[in-house]
């Protein structure tokens, strides 16, 4: 077993259940690889090395007693630095929490826990989920693995570039507008925002309340599933928590999707916001895997992109006010430049436009749920390839519109798989969408896809080269 | 919008930034103020937005 970082949760979860490999074993090889390699990449922004050791032994003990607990026991993970860990330093990469240290796990994190899973570190994120990138703020920004001269999107970039470049098999992101599914895209991974309310965001430092998701990134669909399994459920203390039945997510990967009707919004791709020609052509073939295997296309209509965006950001920055406020009019040079820019208008928002804009989301989310009824699923591209990492205007998140904002206002599961790479090398990606809480068939249809293509069988050839 | 109404709304959100930051707002609030002025207004007055008030959500947890 010369390549255990390359594991996926759910062969080494099996390795791990029948004896064959060992949890400490497993994490060993994961901090030397972080150790190894990560200084090109800045994904990590706190190693818990020692605590990881503590945890991967006490979870040897156990399953050598016992067996495991669940898929993640003895499996090491991280989380993006706004998950609160008891006793460990969470920072949101903010020079306003570098001291940080919070007293409670986050709802997440105690779910992780329980499972038996082992802790590896808190991984780089844009400032409070919302700036970036930035070189003014807490740590340096991550690294793209395929080419680190190359950003891994935001804000869960450094999430995105740990499970790429082999530092571990799982970890738990945040979306408020695309921020699980941009970095999956960028990084050529797997990564679900789930329905809103099936994972508590309690103790994730929050981002916009209306429109955060906690969920989780991996290299495949099927790992997701276990990580879903893990963390999703009613949580008292969220008032944003729905009480839904949680199903057997992985169980739900039958491989079976022929029949299925898949919409595609031709009106953004089309006229709206078209896709650079490669990114289209991707697209395309992968919608004709889905032909070949038995599914069914259909052009869908949806609102403008543009009304998203604008009903999102206006209640965004006005929440972001909200929560930052106390900081912008005390100490606001401890603020990153680009987040700093992108919240500090929130204060001039008048209750009545935040409202509108409230209004506006209730319109979006009807027509977004009517169209999802008459499908199984939507599909389009995330986002373009990852472009080079370099200071992006900050002004840019209110002027260019996103393949995954809308999702965020209505709430829908929206996973995002890698389809294909472009000859720069860079991932190309495939937005699959669900119907509210129908998590489920959204992880499927990803199974079934990565199956069905060559994409997971390459990796980043800075682990390849560095580990050869 | 003057740039002095705009100081004086930043003003009565509390804001009485060093003016360094200054440019920073105008601009950021122009961009602002362009996605607001694109939200529909005029509504019927019981469209209710998308935001309402469970109660039992609210509830002490262990109670």
């Amino acid at each position: 077993m010369a390549d255990l970082p390359f594991l996926t949760i759910a062969e080494a979860s099996n390795l791990i259940a029948t004896r064959q490999l060992s949890p400490v074993e497993l994490t060993e090889a994961y901090l030397t690889r972080i150790e190894e390699l990560d200084h090109l990449l800045d994904s990590f922004v706190t190693l818990t090395a020692e605590r990881a050791r503590a945890e991967a032994k006490a979870a040897e003990a156990t399953i050598m007693t016992s067996g495991p607990v669940s898929r993640m026991h003895g499996i090491p993970y991280c989380l993006k630095d706004i998950y609160e860990t008891a006793g460990i330093r969470t920072t949101a990469m903010s020079k306003l929490l570098a001291d940080n240290i919070p007293a409670r796990d986050s709802y997440c994190q105690e779910k992780l826990v329980a499972a038996g899973g082992v802790l590896l570190g808190k991984n780089a994120t844009w400032e409070f989920a919302h700036g970036g990138p930035s070189w003014d703020v807490l740590f340096p920004p991550a690294r793209n693995p395929w080419n680190p001269a190359y950003s891994p999107a935001g804000s869960s970039s450094g999430s995105g570039a740990a499970i790429a470049a082999g530092f571990a098999p799982a970890t738990l992101g945040s979306d408020t507008g695309g921020s699980i599914r941009g970095p999956a895209a960028a990084c050529g991974i797997a990564g679900l925002k789930p329905t809103y309310g099936l994972v508590s965001r309690r103790g994730v430092i929050p981002n916009c309340f209306s429109h955060d998701h906690a969920g989780p990134l991996a290299w495949t669909c099927e790992d997701l599933a276990i990580l879903m399994q893990v963390i999703a459920g009613h949580d008292p203390e969220d008032p944003g928590s729905a009480k839904v039945a949680i199903p057997d997510y992985t169980a739900a990967l039958t491989g079976d999707i022929k029949g299925l009707v898949i919409g595609v919004p031709t009106t953004w791709l089309d006229d709206e916001d078209p896709p650079k020609p490669a990114t289209k052509a991707a697209f395309e073939a992968a919608l004709d895997v889905f032909r070949g295997l038995g599914c069914s296309i259909r052009p869908v209509k949806l609102p403008p992109l543009r009304q998203f965006d604008d009903a999102k950001k206006t209640i965004a920055v006005a929440e972001l006010f909200t929560i930052h406020g106390k900081d912008l009019r005390t100490r606001p040079e401890l603020f990153g430049a680009s987040l700093r820019y992108r919240i500090i208008a929130g204060g001039l928002v008048r209750a009545e436009e935040y409202l509108n804009a409230m209004r506006l989301r209730a319109d979006l989310a009807r027509a977004m749920q009517s169209v999802m009824e008459t499908i199984d699923v939507l599909m389009l591209p995330t986002a373009e390839p990852a472009g080079k990492l370099q200071p992006i205007p900050p002004s840019s998140l209110f002027t260019k519109s996103s393949f995954t904002t809308p999702f965020n206002v209505g709430g829908n599961p929206a996973l995002s798989v890698c389809s294909g790479f472009a000859e720069n090398g860079m991932p190309f990606s495939l937005q699959i969408v669900g119907g509210l809480f129908d998590d489920a068939t959204v992880l499927r249809v990803g199974d079934v896809y990565e199956k069905a293509t060559p994409w997971r069988q390459k990796r980043p050839a800075l682990a390849v080269a560095e580990t050869a | 919008m003057t740039e002095d109404e705009i100081v004086l709304l930043a003003r009565q959100a509390g804001l009485n930034l060093p003016a360094e930051y200054l440019p920073e707002l105008l601009d950021a609030y122009a961009n602002v103020r362009r996605m607001i002025d694109r939200i529909p207004v005029g509504r019927p007055r019981g469209d209710e937005p998308a935001h309402i008030f469970v109660p039992g959500k609210f509830m002490p947890v262990g109670e």
